[in-house]
């Protein structure tokens, strides 16, 4: 049998792939790689999972309901004991057996566990370390939106996976479906005539908690492993789910939906690899308590092509959540519960023929990165453009927090003659913890 | 006639010298009050102050006689003036008086109908008119239709019933309808008011009325399930007249009359009452869509008061303060030497060893990303300090990168 990674060489080099600005589909059918029939459990790819709260749970749930038959779990970390005892329950259940591995610390999971990939959903202050540590380890990655808490952590965590060569998928599942990349697919072939403005609705942010009192850290919570690289807190009962409405760990609302609404919008612009020039905004802020992420947020990005993009909380875009390109002749709307709607239905009738630009169909987004780390292919929403996605969200966070009309350069990923805004590209780690390097 | 023109153009550039000449002031209020069913006593000096704080006016109080008085005796010289705030609810003025009153206005002089003002003169023709709406005094649907707002759309609403009504006190949310008008131009398009009533089925004439800034009177609270007015602009011959529901006062003030949104908006509503302009600038503590802002006394809070602020700072009671100073920098900071002005400022905290670490923390935070040399001493020092060692770290780490 052939090793991992000289597995993966060869299936690398027996698959061609396309690159540039037009996207062909890359759905291998699992025929095409003599896996027609079932397969051997031995085939199966061996994953595990680091972060099994709400989100990372739901993710193993999606993997096992739909494709146990090609993915097996054996192990998860976290460093709530509760949520890791939660987990390695489903996976047993699935496994019929009560072997999954539970682990706290990421990096004993890393150095003791064979894995062929694995599924990753934590905070976002956590992503920079543990996405590169994952890479490092040449696992392939199914890893949660937003790339990265900063714009410098994002350039890391792309260089990791480009040097050692991973199958990235990021949770951008929008991007899987019809609805989303039906429309993002019009936009970009100028269906509603050439493209001027897009607009962006994510939600509204949250007001508060005040300053709820120190508590008792719980028995199951290693809270200094939960803060990690962030500075030291004492425990207040917020930590699941309610860390992104706080900056040391997320950007609020605007960067937990930069992997959504704002990739679709890039996306329908053919901007997915590369990002605004000028952005300016404000945000308003909490008056009050821990929670300092945004309420509420307005930012316009300006294209070098001259396209200008508003992002903002919905309650302040005409047509609420999702994305809305604008050209010319028209417009198109995209929006959760299958929502495609445009100026004139007959632009959602309009064929798109084989010489323009057809963008990359998934119909099953786990299914696709499966697909993917077989075929060693490029997945619907790989690590380059989620970094793209959450630059932006980054950057209207930086504009806003600033103050300042911030220019950048897409290409260098460098803000222009602001030296002080300039550091709010990278966020400082708490010692033990080292910023990861590019 | 047109000598007189000449020598009216004369007088106004005399009085526009010598007014100009006692402290630069550009225009003088009248605050009329003496009876009222609310704490005149309180508000009076508080609408007074805050006129003043604009740099704007001249202000003085004309208190009535009280109830059951000879309202005969009342009767100041409104012409005097450039704008008469109506903090008044009491009984009729006299016929010469109003009489005197609807000359000021008709000539082009301005008013500011302040809360209960609008509760006052139910059976004044022309006083109504002034005010375009208001409430109680036996105002029903003789005296106009309610109006109001349903969506975007304004309701005028002819139904019989009583005017004025207002729910449990609670902070709201005001809508502006007109971010283009002067008095609103550069506010926020949302923002949530401190604690007060939300006056609702005001109704009268509303002729010549712009209702520019409504509330949602919630029926949680005992409202009314409409879109309110709250701020309105109003025409009369050629005076203007600003009418806020607004301000309602305790005893001692209270959180409606230190809303800066309440401020604020009565500052900018009598600059356009009296001069049909507004010079103003925004003050950094305008409240947002996302929360109250108030001034404990009345006051716009000076740097070195809010760092002072931030030194006594314990995380458990609030970060107001904190973020007040951000919102400072964020709105103030355009070259280094405004940067720099506020990190010396902070730094004088980070070397004051009676300032809370509490404080020094949210200080290394924000000085992490906007800071200079000249407070890398001073941080390196608090890195000394065990409690504060990562904050300094934190920020050290991006002031420095090379160290």
């Amino acid at each position: 049998m052939l090793d991992k990674s000289t597995r993966r060489d060869f299936l690398r080099q027996s698959t061609a792939i396309g690159t540039g600005a037009i996207i062909l589909p890359q759905l291998i059918p699992s025929t095409a790689l003599g896996m027609g029939g079932k397969v051997a459990p031995s085939d199966r790819i061996v994953m595990g999972c680091i972060g099994t709260g709400s989100q990372g749970t739901g993710n193993l749930r999606e993997f096992l309901k739909n494709h146990l038959d090609r993915v097996q779990f054996i192990a998860i970390c976290d460093v709530d004991a509760k949520h890791a005892a939660n987990a390695k329950g489903v996976i047993d259940t699935a496994n019929k057996n009560s072997d999954c591995k539970a682990y706290g610390d990421y990096r004993e999971f890393l150095e003791k566990e064979k894995l062929d990939g694995v599924s990753i959903a934590l905070p976002d202050h956590w992503h920079g370390l543990i996405y590169t540590a994952a890479a490092n380890k040449k696992l392939d990655v199914y890893g949660e939106k937003p790339l990265a808490r900063t714009i410098h952590d994002g350039q890391a965590i792309v260089s990791a996976a480009k040097r050692n060569n991973i199958v990235w998928q990021t949770g951008s599942w929008q991007r899987s479906r019809e609805n989303f990349r039906r429309g993002a697919e019009l936009a970009v072939n100028g269906r509603v005539g050439k493209v001027t403005r897009v607009e962006v609705g994510l939600p509204n942010g949250n007001r508060g908690v005040g300053t709820p009192p120190i508590k008792e850290v719980p028995a199951e919570l290693n809270w200094e492993m939960w803060l990690g690289p962030a500075l030291k807190v004492p425990y207040r009962g917020i930590s699941h789910w309610d860390w992104r409405w706080i900056l040391d760990y997320s950007g609020g609302q605007l960067t937990d939906w930069s992997g959504h609404h704002i990739d679709i919008a890039q996306w329908g612009i053919g901007m997915e690899r590369s990002g605004p020039i000028e952005i300016a905004g404000e945000a308003v802020y909490p008056t009050d308590g821990i929670y300092n992420a945004p309420v509420e947020y307005d930012f316009l990005c300006k294209y070098a092509n001259g396209i200008e993009m508003r992002v903002a909380n919905e309650a302040r875009i005409e047509k609420g959540a999702g994305a809305t390109w604008y050209g010319d002749k028209g417009w198109i709307h995209v929006n959760r519960g299958n929502t495609l709607t445009a100026s004139d239905p007959k632009i959602l009738e309009e064929v798109i023929a084989d010489n323009e630009i057809h963008l990359y169909k998934s119909t099953d987004h786990i299914g696709n990165f499966l697909d993917c780390v077989k075929s060693r292919g490029e997945t619907v929403a790989p690590v380059d453009i989620a970094h793209r996605s959450i630059s932006v969200g980054l950057l209207g966070e930086i504009a806003m927090s600033t103050g300042q009309k911030i220019q950048w350069d897409p290409v260098k990923q460098e803000i222009i003659g602001n030296p002080k805004a300039s550091r709010l590209l990278t966020r400082p780690y708490r010692q033990p913890w080292n910023v990861p390097t590019i | 006639m047109k000598k007189l023109v000449k020598y009216l153009f004369v007088f106004v550039a005399l009085v526009v010298v010598l007014t100009s000449c006692t402290g630069g002031a550009s225009y003088k209020a009248l605050i009329i009050t003496g009876q009222n069913n609310h704490n005149w006593k309180s508000s009076s000096p508080i609408l007074k102050e805050v006129l003043l704080q604009t740099g704007l006016f001249t202000a003085e109080i004309a208190k009535s006689p009280e109830k059951g008085g000879d309202m005969n005796s009342f009767n100041p010289d409104f012409s005097k003036y450039n704008v008469v705030i109506i903090d008044y609810n009491g009984e009729s003025w006299s016929e010469k008086t109003k009489a005197a009153f609807v000359e000021y206005v008709k000539n082009g002089g301005g008013v500011v109908s302040y809360h209960a003002g609008d509760n006052s003169f139910p059976d004044w023709k022309e006083y109504n008119e002034m005010i375009g709406l208001g409430g109680w005094g036996g105002r029903s649907q003789k005296d106009g239709p309610y109006v109001y707002f349903k969506g975007d759309k304004m309701v005028i609403d002819t139904a019989a019933g009583s005017g004025g009504a207002h729910g449990k006190r609670h902070e709201f949310e005001i809508k502006a309808r007109n971010v283009e008008h002067p008095i609103l131009k550069g506010l926020p398009q949302r923002w949530i008011h401190g604690t007060d009533e939300l006056y609702a089925k005001l109704r009268g004439p509303g002729k010549n009325m712009e209702i520019i800034a409504t509330a949602y009177s919630d029926t949680a609270k005992g409202g009314t399930g409409r879109s309110e007015p709250i701020l309105m602009v109003i025409n009369y011959g050629k005076g203007r007249i600003f009418h806020t529901t607004l301000g309602h006062p305790d005893k001692e003030g209270g959180p409606a009359l230190q809303c800066v949104g309440f401020i604020t908006t009565f500052q900018r509503g009598a600059e356009w009452a009296a001069s049909g302009k507004v010079t103003q600038k925004i003050p950094y503590d305008f409240p947002t869509a996302a929360g109250s802002s108030y001034r404990l006394d009345y006051k716009e809070l000076t740097l070195e008061e809010d760092l002072n602020k931030i030194s006594q700072y314990d995380i458990t009671k609030s970060t107001k303060y904190f973020t007040d100073l951000q919102t400072r920098i964020r709105k103030e900071s355009k070259t280094a030497d405004d940067f720099a002005k506020f990190e010396k400022a902070m730094v004088k905290v980070l070397e004051n060893s009676s300032a809370s670490d509490d404080g020094k923390k949210l200080l290394l935070r924000e000085l992490s990303w906007m800071g200079s040399d000249i407070s890398v001493s001073a941080i390196k020092e608090l890195a000394k300090n065990p409690n504060l060692k990562d904050e300094a770290e934190f920020a050290l780490a991006r002031l420095s990168p090379s160290k």
